[in-house]
């Protein structure tokens, strides 16, 4: 009775709200400092090939620091890369594939079996396993926003032999895993869709369980820092309207049949494009100024965390910014690169001025 | 300037207990004069002996070289001298027109009428508020407004004011400080009473500083330092506890645990989607201007008022989603909120410091006993007096009695009382003496450092950036900028605020 009323009412565990943005996660406008080392259609994933930094650009792999000078190119679009222990690269494709690059197996391709077909994030072992988060078992990688609006947990771990080619499943039902991390003993993953970062035993008799959550973004891919700890990227914010609509089925269900998906009410990576794009609780622009704390579909967002996953500091990108969609980041040589989707760029921002802070 | 009112040796006693000593003290046509001093330093009884709200033990008052007897504030009025007084005189029910032309009604009242001159008349003052709201309907700074507007339309040659700044937003004091300079040009003379020496050094003419119930200085704004009034009113230098410089290089806490996460908060369109987090060991300081939702959402928190009935938001305390419709449970679960307005809010004035304390105590469901223990009660209230360092005869003082200092502190040990999780002060050094802001904002730190989320509101700017640790800016029903202390200025928190 009393869950019928907090329905109707809106309240308690029916209550669509969004954790706030603040502490360590202030909003600020580091990210508009950061400078634009490559501008390029879509960068998607960054990665350490044999030393140097690449990022994925649709089905191009690019070197960063080069002006972008192509270092492999696919039939199919790159969904995800890690640099492997042997200088080589493995590449994940939108197809579900997976080919190496670049080292003693380059041109290796290991073929999708069913239910991973939608590698979104990688991390490779020095015992040549390649763990593999898979975001959807129904949806390829292009298709997140549909994943997202039809509110599956079909995600999954899967470790690859990458000598045989055998795929064995770790753990099932995800809300689309979209970035992993390797802590010596167990593996974090990003669970977009919870907004959460999920501890995963390999010893598959343990559960998981929650080891950062109430995250105000949809959570992707992650990497280690130099110093303890780690970085996190967040591709779009959470919006109390988008959240209202997950709860309206039907609404969903028209919009999805009805309406192209660029113009959802759904998180996206970059808005403001175009005047057909719906109002986002509107009145936030006053004199033509977009105001940087209006409720907005993309956003920017890094985040860096402590040795416990608890986050520290944080970049921003605010809704009147330039560097939504923020998909992936690595540190290199004192910087930390960016690949910035939603914008179109690589950028890049010295840490020891993060860490300052 | 030629002298126009002069009060000669008035001396006020209260059973013997002199308020004010000999006091001499002149006014200049036309000037702006501010008048400083401690809580209890006598500055309210001599501006109430010359609106004749008190009557004097001795000493002679002239006007225009004439001396005059003023024994009631008819007779003030009818000698052209009219005051906003601290605590509100307006009829609460009754409309702010009705308010504005009480005493000065026609035969015939037609409401119409009255709406459309109050609305011109507040127009032509810059005063935002409509006429035909009743004055029980009106927060703090509009009813300051309100009175403010019916001293003026008295037309009154000397206006006195005291704190008339006190409830009202930098906005609103700007041009508050903007009436007087037309006042003045309006040949009307102001005294205004202040504890924001700042007020007192940009805009008046002359400024008089009292101690204990004597002049200690007058002379001429351009003349005093900050440091000068601060040293004539306390008697002592207050060195690096108020405001200052150095203040901006101490430490600040770390965020700890958090405590509070209010998310998506909504109260009709007064909070809208108002969301932040409280953490553990830390000075969490609110700015806003008035309207900006600031008390209401800690109301909200506190169970003093409810959030909208449908999607009204999730307050989470330590994890645990809250909703109270009273504020007794909410005190139960440790939230303690330190009312603005400690006058209507914080205490029972005909009630004595430990009654006042033991009573906080009680609703917390801290007491040993069922029925009433008076050995507890004077324990605690030793206690507290002690800690809080309150002046008073004893603890069997009524709190009415008190200095405003003093006062507050008492609404502060009857919230410590409670033993909080979680305190939130909203102005916490409203009406309150420099002396004793210093040792509020002593209490208040010591609260951070043994690790209690500590949440401060306020409107003055020097006291935010002053005491907190991270500071959250309040505008139009939600918190829309953070700051973190350190990057923190007077400037960017007040774009924030008003753009």
């Amino acid at each position: 009775m009393i869950k019928m009323i907090n329905k109707y009412l809106g309240r308690g565990e029916f209550s669509i709200t969004v954790p706030p943005m603040d502490g360590a996660l202030m909003p600020n406008e580091l990210l508009e400092e950061t400078e634009k080392l490559l501008i390029v259609d879509a960068p998607d994933c960054l990665a350490i090939m044999n030393g140097v930094p690449v990022v994925s650009s649709r089905s191009r792999v690019l070197e960063v620091d080069t002006g972008g000078k192509e270092v492999a190119r696919f039939d199919a679009e790159i969904s995800c890369m890690t640099g492997l222990p042997n200088g080589g690269l493995a590449v994940g494709l939108s197809d579900g594939r997976i080919t190496l690059v670049n080292g003693p197996d380059s041109g290796k391709i290991i073929k999708p079996i069913e239910g991973a077909k939608c590698p979104t994030a990688m991390h490779a072992d020095s015992d040549n396993n390649l763990f593999v988060t898979h975001g959807s078992s129904t949806n390829n990688y292009n298709d997140w926003k549909k994943d997202l609006m039809e509110k599956n947990s079909s995600g999954s771990l899967w470790r690859v032999e990458m000598a045989t080619g055998k795929q064995t499943k770790i753990c099932g039902g995800l809300a689309f895993p979209y970035g992993i991390y390797y802590d010596g003993e167990t593996f974090i993953v990003a669970e977009s869709w919870r907004s959460q970062l999920l501890r995963i035993f390999l010893d598959a008799s343990k559960p998981s369980e929650e080891v950062l959550g109430h995250l105000p973004g949809y959570v992707s891919r992650m990497a280690p820092a130099q110093k303890d700890g780690i970085w996190l990227t967040a591709f779009a914010p959470r919006s109390q309207l988008v959240e209202f609509v997950l709860r309206e089925k039907r609404y969903r269900r028209l919009m999805m049949e009805n309406i192209h998906p660029d113009f959802w009410l759904a998180p996206t990576l970059r808005s403001n494009k175009t005047h057909f794009e719906s109002l986002q609780a509107g009145g936030v622009k006053v004199l033509g100024i977009l105001k940087p704390w209006s409720p907005a579909r993309s956003y920017g967002l890094v985040i860096r965390l402590d040795s416990n996953f608890q986050p520290v500091t944080s970049l921003h990108s605010r809704a009147d910014g330039s560097r939504h969609g923020i998909t992936s980041c690595i540190e290199h040589n004192g910087r930390l690169l960016m690949a910035v989707k939603g914008d179109g760029m690589v950028a890049s921002y010295p840490v020891d001025r993060i860490e300052k802070r | 300037m030629a002298v126009i009112l002069q009060m000669k040796s008035i001396t006020k006693e209260y059973k013997g207990v002199p308020v004010l000593k000999n006091v001499d003290f002149d006014l200049e046509e036309k000037e702006i004069h501010a008048l400083l001093g401690e809580n209890g330093a006598g500055k309210s009884t001599l501006t109430k002996i010359l609106a004749g709200a008190v009557t004097p033990t001795k000493g002679e008052i002239v006007l225009d070289g004439k001396p005059i007897k003023i024994n009631h504030p008819t007779d003030g009025i009818a000698h052209g001298i009219a005051m906003v007084f601290q605590e509100t005189s307006l009829v609460p029910s009754l409309t702010v027109a009705q308010n504005l032309f009480l005493g000065k009604e026609k035969f015939y009242n037609r409401l119409r009428t009255i709406y459309i001159a109050a609305q011109q008349f507040l127009q032509s003052l810059n005063f935002s508020v409509s006429p035909s709201v009743t004055v029980a309907r009106l927060g703090a700074a509009q009813k300051q407004m309100v009175e403010i507007a019916r001293a003026v339309y008295y037309n009154a040659r000397i206006i006195i004011f005291d704190e008339p700044t006190a409830p009202l937003t930098p906005e609103e004091k700007h041009h508050f400080f903007a009436l007087l300079k037309r006042l003045r040009k309006a040949d009307v003379t102001t005294i205004f009473i202040t504890h924001v020496l700042e007020e007192a050094l940009q805009s008046a003419d002359r400024i008089t500083v009292l101690r204990d119930g004597e002049i200690v200085v007058t002379d001429a704004a351009s003349n005093f330092t900050r440091d000068r009034i601060v040293q004539a009113m306390v008697g002592r230098p207050l060195g690096g506890e108020l405001y200052d410089a150095s203040s901006k290089g101490r430490k600040r806490r770390k965020a700890g645990r958090m405590v509070l996460s209010v998310q998506n908060l909504s109260m009709q369109n007064i909070v809208r989607n108002n969301s932040f987090s409280v953490f553990a060991g830390q000075i969490t300081g609110i700015f806003g201007l008035v309207g900006s939702g600031r008390t209401e959402t800690a109301k909200i928190i506190a169970g003093v008022v409810k959030r909208d009935l449908v999607h009204g938001g999730e307050v989470k305390l330590e994890g645990r989603s809250i909703r109270y419709r009273v504020p007794s449970p909410a005190v139960k679960d440790g939230i303690i909120y330190v009312t603005e307005d400690r006058k209507i809010e914080g205490f029972f004035e005909t009630m004595s410091i430990a009654q006042n304390i033991y009573i906080g105590a009680i609703t917390a469901g801290l007491t040993k006993s069922f029925i009433v223990n008076m050995s507890e009660m004077r324990k605690l209230a030793e206690r507290w007096t002690e800690t809080l360092n309150i002046k008073a005869t004893d603890n069997n003082a009524r709190v009415i009695e008190l200095s405003g200092g003093n006062q507050q502190k008492v609404v502060i040990a009857k919230a410590l009382a409670q033993r909080p999780k979680l305190i939130i002060f909203d102005e916490p050094t409203r009406g309150v003496d420099v002396g004793a802001i210093a040792e509020i904002h002593q209490i208040i730190n010591k609260l951070a450092d043994d690790g209690l989320p500590v949440v401060v509101i306020s409107s003055y700017l020097p006291e935010i950036l002053h005491l907190s640790d991270r500071i959250l800016v309040s505008r139009q029903g939600r918190i829309v900028e953070e700051f973190n202390a350190a990057e923190a200025t007077e400037t960017k928190i007040m774009y924030a605020a008003v753009h």
